[in-house]
């Protein structure tokens, strides 16, 4: 029989489609957990699949991956939560908007921009994806590092208004990057001799900690006093909340920049989506101007931030099915629970077990699919959330946050991060420095310090290959004509003044 | 305190039922399988196929725990301090058994763990990019020592397994070649293929792929031949005395007594004989390599000495020298 036929008769197979079902939405609740990330539940689930069929087994997995991310934009929006690190960048505009009693209305369009990165990155992938991955190997050291400064400059834009606090922030962001083995050496640095730091601090309990229990504290500090401000869904205005077509028609030039940007991103290794959907948002902020509000609800925030996460989602599989090589961690899984039912993952998998690659087609598109098709209604159920008085929800928050902290590495440690950071998220606040810029010079700086410290080693401690390289002259280009057009544009705002 | 009484005398009650059991020791709760790896990785795998084929020989259940960090060395130190009670049993026989200890101070040794039973062994082969001229061992050495340092070899990261099995081959070769490690073998390998190194470590199920699809030659296996690539040399064939392999397998904490180490051993190579392990592992490219667990013990001490020795000798010598 045809391969093709062969996938989808066998995906159409009742038990197949209730596992899709039933992975999809337990996706998206694990996602909406605050410190539960989808790897964790695509990991648990691999010793189920081994007893099953090879259809039912890459159906469930991949079920769980693609609507975990989306998940994580619920939590961020209603609870100022990212319940994945990739849905950190949804926060700056979709709390704004909740708490502007829009939050149906930001889970919507979260939705609507999920499923048009998906579609997006998953059209690559069908189309594209030899010649693509064929592209992200020429990427080595030097590429990586230079791209990675260039994300880190473009991003700097989100340190808000002041300079100097945005480099402060950054600068502690760093810093704590830097605790645990090095990583050419294996030295530990700033492990007090603990042998629980010597893969440094994790995202997750940070992330966890900067935004949910650092609001946790200001809610505190505020007696909870905003039980008084009602989110009731009868008094949430509907017509505010509707989606138009006009408004998301407004969103599809960002969200195909976003897609773009995630899908990139998504089949270079070491980066990921959290990197994805900060630069599209920064990307997306400097475009919009002076005409946007982000930062205060603007609506593009969550479209943006969410079509590039979920970019990454199809774009990882690029390297995985092309090359044999996983694109991130979950697809790193995925390849494991495939070699566990006997295919083997390489180059030739196209031509040896073409039946997998449609089946993984499909479910990945059957999946987003079912994504919207449960996620729709249910957000109007999710946003009842915010009807709990902040006295009792705050409290289960704080419970969930310290569980999915402890849970992704069974380490109490990241639970004092956790407790840690919120503090620090708090000061922040209060001191009105950016919480942002530390987030981000956290996750960038290791795949930096990794990528700059190979391409010295490789060149033996010279910095020629950066000076010499493409993507690198390029990519100075583009700094050099964003920094001039700036200057240019405020020259001009000023003699009109 | 009033219920201090009751509590000894039941402790007391417990100890008289159990003495006489001590002859042919039962597990009476939950046996947790300790992997320092994270969920879905390789020693993950091979550690839940195990515990889910052994669980119909044993009464209680058996419990796969990640403790994932610090190139397994977190587990590794949490088992080594365990009660030594057969109720803790670690996955070892990898980067955190043979390698790391001989590159940095860890809170554990060899000696803290005793073996319970060898599970599986993995080769590992060294391979380089297809149409860089280095198809075998004699042609890297020669580019080597043509070019000292020149060359790059890409690991898993710094002190795992692959790169002391580079230091070893280093070491015997008489060749200097320049290490960058990398978050992992799958990173590695793209970077070869990018051609971005020059020479790395994969499985044989990856080697096997990526020569079919000829993108990489394999040139020779780090202990003898596998049988998955018989066409690929062994470092011992072609005279190298380097014998490492990537094993995987279960240890206790040393101190735990030898009734229960045979009971273990025995349900555990009566479940690799199951036809639930077989199935899968044959299936899914995982070589049963059952091993006793005193025998388990001496092939991991044999290749922790021959990195212990290769490093002693000024092999690795740049970063070797770093991480003290």
């Amino acid at each position: 029989m045809d391969p093709m036929l062969l996938a989808l008769t066998g995906l159409t197979e009742p038990l197949t489609l209730l596992t899709l079902l039933l992975s999809v939405t337990i996706g998206l609740i694990i996602g909406a957990i605050p410190g539960l990330s989808v790897n964790i539940a695509v990991a648990l689930a691999v010793p189920l699949t081994i007893f099953m069929p090879t259809n039912q087994a890459m159906v469930m997995l991949i079920g769980l991956y693609g609507s975990g991310i989306f998940g994580g934009s619920v939590s961020a929006i209603l609870l100022n939560a990212p319940g994945t690190p990739a849905s950190a960048a949804t926060i700056f505009d979709g709390y704004p908007m909740a708490q502007r009693g829009l939050a149906t209305k930001a889970l919507r369009l979260s939705l609507v921009a999920s499923l048009f990165g998906s579609v997006f990155s998953i059209a690559l992938l069908i189309l594209l994806a030899p010649q693509l991955a064929d592209f992200a190997l020429g990427f080595g050291p030097v590429e990586i590092a230079s791209l990675l400064f260039f994300t880190f400059l473009v991003i700097g834009i989100l340190s808000g208004t002041s300079l100097v606090k945005g480099l402060f922030s950054a600068s502690i962001g760093m810093v704590l990057a830097t605790v645990g083995s090095d990583p050419m050496l294996g030295t530990p640095r700033f492990t007090f001799g603990s042998t629980s730091l010597m893969d440094g601090l994790t995202y997750v309990p940070l992330l966890v900690g900067l935004f949910a229990v650092a609001e946790i504290i200001e809610e505190a500090a505020r007696k909870f006093s905003q039980q008084t401000r009602k989110f009731d869904l009868s008094s949430e205005d509907a017509t505010a909340n509707r989606l138009s077509l006009g408004e998301i028609g407004r969103c599809v030039m960002p969200m195909t920049r976003a897609s773009a940007i995630g899908s990139c991103i998504g089949i270079l290794p070491g980066i990921g989506a959290t990197i994805a959907s900060f630069l599209a948002y920064a990307d997306a902020k400097r475009a919009a101007g002076k005409s946007g509000t982000f930062g205060k609800g603007d609506p593009r925030g969550v479209a943006v931030s969410e079509s590039a996460n979920n970019a990454v989602v199809g774009a990882t599989f690029i390297p995985t099915l092309a090359l044999g090589i996983p694109g991130d961690a979950v697809t790193a899984i995925l390849l494991g629970a495939l070699v566990l039912q006997g295919v083997t993952p390489g180059p030739l998998i196209f031509i040896n077990s073409p039946d997998v690659v449609y089946t993984i087609y499909f479910a990945l598109l059957a999946s987003t699919l079912l994504m919207g098709l449960i996620g729709y209604p249910a957000v109007r159920v999710l946003a009842q959330t915010l009807r709990i008085p902040k006295i009792y929800l705050m409290p289960c928050v704080a419970v969930i946050c310290v569980a999915g902290s402890y849970v992704a590495r069974n380490n109490i440690l990241d639970v004092f991060v956790m407790l840690g950071a919120g503090v620090l998220g708090f000061v922040f606040n209060r001191t009105g420095v950016p919480v942002a810029p530390l987030l981000i010079a956290f996750i960038i700086t290791p795949p930096f310090e990794e990528a700059v410290r190979q391409a010295l080693t490789r060149s033996r401690g010279s910095f020629e290959p950066f000076l010499t390289n493409p993507v690198t002259l390029s990519l100075a280009a583009v700094v050099v004509g964003v920094v001039a057009l700036s200057m240019f544009r405020r020259r001009e705002a000023r003699t009109a003044q | 305190m009033n219920f201090a009484k009751p509590a000894l005398l039941a402790l007391g009650l417990a100890a008289t039922i159990a003495a006489p059991a001590a002859a042919q020791w039962v597990p009476e709760k939950p046996i947790r399988i300790i992997v320092g790896f994270a969920p879905g990785g390789g020693t993950d795998q091979t550690a839940r196929l195990i515990a889910s084929a052994a669980q119909e020989q044993f009464p209680v259940p058996l419990v796969v725990e990640n403790r994932p960090g610090a190139s397994g060395t977190l587990a590794a130190e949490m088992v080594a301090a365990a009660e030594p009670d057969g109720y803790t049993l670690l996955v070892a026989g990898g980067s955190e058994s043979t390698s790391v200890p001989n590159h940095m101070e860890t809170q554990y040794s060899l000696d803290d763990f005793r073996g319970v039973v060898r599970v599986n062994r993995e080769h590992m082969v060294m391979v380089t990019k297809k149409g860089s001229g280095l198809d075998s061992v004699d042609a890297v050495v020669e580019a080597a020592k043509e070019k000292p340092g020149e060359l790059a070899y890409g690991s898993s990261g710094p002190a795992g397994i692959l790169h002391s099995a580079f230091i070893v081959f280093t070491q015997e070769a008489g060749i200097d070649m320049t290490h960058v490690p990398y978050q992992g073998g799958s990173p590695a390998l793209a970077a070869l293929l990018g051609g971005h190194i020059d020479m790395t470590i994969v499985t044989p199920a990856q080697a096997k792929a990526q020569m079919e699809a000829g993108t990489i030659n394999a040139v020779a296996t780090t202990s003898d031949r596998s049988e998955e690539i018989p066409d690929v040399p062994s470092l011992t064939d072609l005279g190298y005395d380097v014998n490492l392999e990537n094993m995987k397998g279960l240890v206790a904490p040393a101190d735990t007594p030898d009734e229960v180490v045979k009971y273990l051993q025995d349900k555990f190579a009566q479940a690799m004989e199951s036809e639930a392990f077989t199935t899968v592992a044959d299936r899914s490219n995982i070589a049963p390599g059952y091993l006793s667990g005193a025998d388990f013990e001496d092939a991991m001490r044999s290749m922790s000495d021959s990195v212990a020795n290769a490093l002693e000798n000024g092999g690795g010598d740049d970063s070797a020298e770093a991480a003290q």
